[in-house]
């Protein structure tokens, strides 16, 4: 995907994740995110240093623009863009920055797209899900809230990365 | 080189992922309510348990100049006890018709050990105060759980004297309150082991009685507590030999306080 068209996917996706935490608030237990697997679909390119501005950035928005808490998206965020290079290592291997390409469903298979989702997620699930119940939850109502937003979540992320991270093989 | 420059982008990574995450702390503890007091209660852990451990640290590398600080409250309250047992000492004396002349009383001295040996059968103690602190020879040693030993050689800054675990020395012991007399020496065998030898078989003692310090050897205060009294056998037929449990640990001495009769010199120019 050309530059231009990738920024304009990615905000126009960060704007359904306002949307989002707008008017899908179908249960308490349901905290959909599309966030994390945004920023793990940030070309291989862009450095750490920029990845984690872009997750500032990206959550501090959702915060302002949704009915959310500030600070709460980008707590949860920023960690994923900080470890998001050494997520796609462990999961496709480096030969994703030996020849400097992205990954994508069909070249790197649903499993292992499947897993890093479920890393990057489950990550910031755990920070958003611990922040937000700030010690007032109890932890059996934290675990469900998990394990209910992280298996929805990873079902739409697979449909983002296909947006997002296209297989440019002809 | 390849590793400097790794390495140097990392560092800037981290920083720049800390100070964002700070940043997000910031906007949470400022924007709600909620996550206000829950950050603050977590700031407030860690700099409990920050501030806690620093202070250990710091209480332990106190705890010399406590210790100090202690030994002299110690011996400043032994020199008040001692008053307080003189005025106790002359009062009885006035009711039984004594001159006040005759009453005598004690120098305190604190001091260090700063050796002590523990394994002969003549053991030793070194502490840290000379003559030119006033430590006399012929003076006792004391601490709060007993007798320690008697000061021999003073040097001007340092005195040489045999510990309680010596075969050459014996102490004048009493059995409670006011019970016989005898000689107390250590057995040679145990560290907080000692026999009130000589005591007279018509005098008669409970197992668990308190041995005192007699005040009839010139060096050592009387009613000073000094152990346990134990089982007894005869000897020869004629005295008792009581086995004593000493309070005093030899094994943990530092700080002692040396004694000196203000009389000694007088009474002993009677046993020319």
């Amino acid at each position: 995907m050309r530059k231009t068209g990738f920024v304009l996917v990615y905000v126009l996706l960060a704007v359904v994740q306002m949307l989002i935490c707008n008017y899908f608030n179908l249960s308490p237990y349901l905290m959909l995110s599309i966030l994390p697997v945004m920023v793990l679909c940030l070309p291989l390119r862009v450095p750490t240093f920029w990845a984690l501005i872009i997750a500032f950035v990206t959550g501090l928005s959702v915060d302002l623009l949704s009915e959310g808490v500030l600070g709460l998206n980008v707590l949860a965020l920023v960690p994923v863009a900080f470890v998001r290079k050494e997520v796609i290592r462990l999961i496709f291997g480096g030969e994703l920055f030996a020849r400097k390409e992205d990954f994508s469903l069909r070249k790197n298979g649903f499993g292992k797209v499947t897993l890093s989702i479920f890393l990057v997620q489950a990550l910031f699930l755990l920070i958003y899900i611990w922040a937000d119940g700030a010690g007032t939850r109890s932890f059996q109502f934290n675990a469900i809230r998990f394990g209910v937003s992280l298996l929805t979540g990873i079902v739409v992320s697979l449909l983002v990365v296909d947006i997002l991270a296209p297989d440019t093989r002809k | 080189m390849a590793k400097e420059r790794t390495f140097l982008p990392r560092i800037i990574n981290a920083a720049i992922f800390i100070l964002m995450e700070v940043a997000a702390l910031q906007m949470l503890s400022r924007n709600a309510d909620l996550q206000q007091i829950w950050i603050a209660r977590a700031a407030h852990g860690v700099m409990g348990t920050v501030w806690g451990s620093t202070q250990a640290v710091a209480n332990y590398f106190n705890l010399r100049r406590i210790n100090e600080d202690l030994a002299r409250e110690n011996f400043e309250l032994r020199e008040e006890l001692d008053s307080y047992r003189t005025l106790a000492h002359a009062q009885r004396a006035d009711s039984m018709g004594v001159a006040r002349g005759q009453i005598r009383g004690f120098d305190y001295i604190p001091a260090e050990v700063i050796k002590i040996s523990r394994n002969k059968q003549h053991n030793y103690i070194i502490l840290n105060k000379g003559y030119e602190d006033g430590i006399q020879e012929k003076s006792g040693i004391i601490t709060r759980s007993g007798v320690v030993g008697i000061v021999d050689a003073v040097s001007a800054h340092y005195s040489y004297a045999f510990s309680f675990q010596n075969s050459d020395i014996s102490i004048s012991g009493r059995l409670g309150d006011e019970g016989a007399t005898g000689l107390l020496v250590w057995d040679g065998v145990k560290s907080n082991g000692a026999v009130l030898q000589e005591v007279p078989l018509q005098y008669k003692y409970a197992v668990g009685d308190t041995v005192y310090t007699s005040g009839h050897s010139l060096m050592f205060p009387p009613d000073i507590p000094l152990g346990i009294a134990g089982e007894a056998r005869v000897i020869n037929g004629a005295t008792n030999e009581i086995r004593v449990d000493l309070f005093q640990d030899f094994t943990a001495i530092r700080y002692v306080t040396v004694v000196h009769n203000t009389a000694f010199e007088e009474v002993e120019d009677f046993n020319l």
